[in-house]
């Protein structure tokens, strides 16, 4: 029986902070003692390697050969806590139990996967077998922006859909479509995270302006921060600098996802 | 000259009080000062043994802020005193004092200064008049100042409905004080207005959902025959996990 949850991150659009989101949760869900795994679906654009400080060279196999059945996803599983390497943030995780599936960053092999495309059964079959082989608590599934099959598969497989959107109309209107989507597929929890507000605006009133819209839970809103982006993708920004705004409230993020039961 | 500058001196709020002999021999030992623009009177930080009554032109009061920018703290007139304050408790300049325009200044050194005070005991009582009158003013204002800001942190707005202070007039000091305030109000207003600004933005962002589009989009999403056969997977799925 498995017990693991799969947590997929969705934003409609690019640009919101969803892979920097995504590493960040994980990593504070696995600094709460859980066993955590990262999985990289953007296969078109994989880019959550980087925060967990996993470069071209240290890649060994990637969700593409499993995909393709050429490796197994014990191969896969990259140990974040035995290889956090020299950044001050990451060095929190030492210990840790969470690990990162990494999609491939070779060309070739992205355009082939989505020129075969990906079977259901098969990417839940490996959801499932990576949540039992590694016993993990949690897997978070980073996925593409917008709403292609790859995407709606992670969807339909998911226990936990968190959707990133900034404050602007644009944004608002994808979210509405993925909401409705995420209620077909019968998501069972759909939470809202709110990314790069202007720090001039009332925080608590875009929760609850967003919340009355949608009948979903805001989990969070965090601020807009050049701090943020002048860490250039290099650490996990909220093991760095905890005191920060944009840390606290995402942990409170995090905070959402260890209580659902 | 020294009859026209006992009549300038009788106009000062400092020395309004005074006898005509001591007006006089307040102006037989003033020195008279002519200063270009950018002309420095005082700087700030030099001991001080004068103070300076402006008879012509206009002065600016500054200061130095943290980034070493120059902070105009007043600007003053004719008939206006400046740098008594060192004088009476023999402090350091506290500021510089430099010329706007080309202006003329009376210096009064410290000894006559302290001469007037030593015998006449009723330019003391002038001087504390005067300096208790504008700490009055000053107290009044700062309490109220004070009372709106906690209103202005609260988000209560409402007394600007009901006061007013406006002033064009740079004559006295509780004109001044005046126009300080009209200026606190003036940014309350703006503050109250940019609060404003921003909520309404935040009302059109929340309720320009296009729903019709959002339908739209949906049904291309969902009427694929892809979009069938996963919603049955993920359902099919979703029972699957219930019952274990």
């Amino acid at each position: 029986m498995n017990k693991g949850k799969i947590v997929s991150i969705h934003s409609f659009r690019g640009g919101t902070g969803k892979s920097n989101t995504t590493a960040n949760l994980a990593a504070q869900v696995a600094l709460a003692g859980k066993r955590v795994g990262v999985v990289d679906t953007d296969i078109q654009s994989p880019g959550i390697h980087v925060l967990f400080g996993l470069d071209e060279t240290k890649m060994g196999k990637t969700i593409n050969d499993f995909l393709h059945g050429t490796a197994t996803i014990r191969e896969i599983g990259f140990s974040i806590g035995e290889n956090t390497g020299g950044a001050e943030g990451r060095a929190k995780l030492v210990g840790k139990e969470l690990w990162l599936f990494p999609s491939s960053i070779r060309g070739r092999e992205i355009s082939q996967i989505l020129r075969e495309g990906v079977d259901f059964n098969r990417l839940n079959e490996g959801l499932q077998t990576t949540i039992s082989e590694f016993d993990l608590d949690y897997l978070f599934i980073d996925t593409h922006p917008g709403l292609n099959e790859e995407t709606l598969l992670s969807i339909a497989t998911s226990d936990v859909l968190i959707i990133i959107l900034r404050p602007d109309n644009q944004d608002l209107q994808g979210t509405s479509v993925t909401i409705d989507i995420a209620r077909s597929l019968d998501v069972p929890h759909l939470m809202l995270m709110v990314n790069k507000a202007l720090p001039k605006y009332d925080f608590a009133q875009i929760k609850k302006d967003i919340e009355a819209k949608f009948h979903a839970p805001v989990s969070g809103v965090l601020p807009l921060t050049f701090d943020l982006a002048d860490n250039a993708s290099n650490d996990l920004f909220s093991l760095r600098y905890p005191d920060h705004e944009w840390s606290k409230a995402l942990r409170g993020v995090a905070d959402a996802i260890l209580a659902i039961k | 000259m020294s009859q026209e500058i006992q009549n300038y001196l009788r106009k000062t709020s400092l020395f309004s009080g005074l006898s005509d002999d001591m007006l006089n021999t307040l102006a037989q030992n003033t020195t008279t000062r002519k200063l270009a623009p950018g002309d420095v009177l005082m700087r700030k930080g030099e001991l001080a043994d004068s103070l300076f009554i402006i008879n012509e032109g206009w002065v600016k009061i500054v200061t130095v802020d943290s980034k070493g920018d120059e902070l105009i703290i007043n600007k003053c007139g004719p008939g206006e005193i400046i740098g008594e304050m060192a004088l009476l408790d023999s402090g350091p300049r506290s500021a510089s004092v430099i010329a706007l325009v080309n202006s003329e200044a009376l210096e009064l050194k410290r000894e006559t200064f302290q001469d007037v005070i030593d015998n006449h005991p009723d330019v003391s009582l002038s001087i504390i008049r005067s300096y208790s009158n504008r700490l009055r003013f000053s107290t009044t204002y700062i309490e109220r100042a004070i009372d709106w800001s906690q209103k202005i942190a609260e988000g209560d707005y409402s007394f600007i409905e009901h006061t007013e202070p406006v002033s064009k007039s740079t004559e006295t000091d509780d004109d001044k004080a005046t126009q300080l305030l009209s200026a606190f109000f003036t940014m309350v207003r703006k503050v109250k207005e940019r609060e404003d600004g921003l909520k309404q933005q935040l009302e059109q962002l929340t309720f320009e959902i296009d729903q019709a589009r959002r339908k739209q989009e949906f049904e291309e999403i969902t009427s694929t025959e892809f979009y069938a056969k996963l919603k049955e997977q993920a359902k099919a799925l979703r029972e699957k996990r219930t019952q274990q």
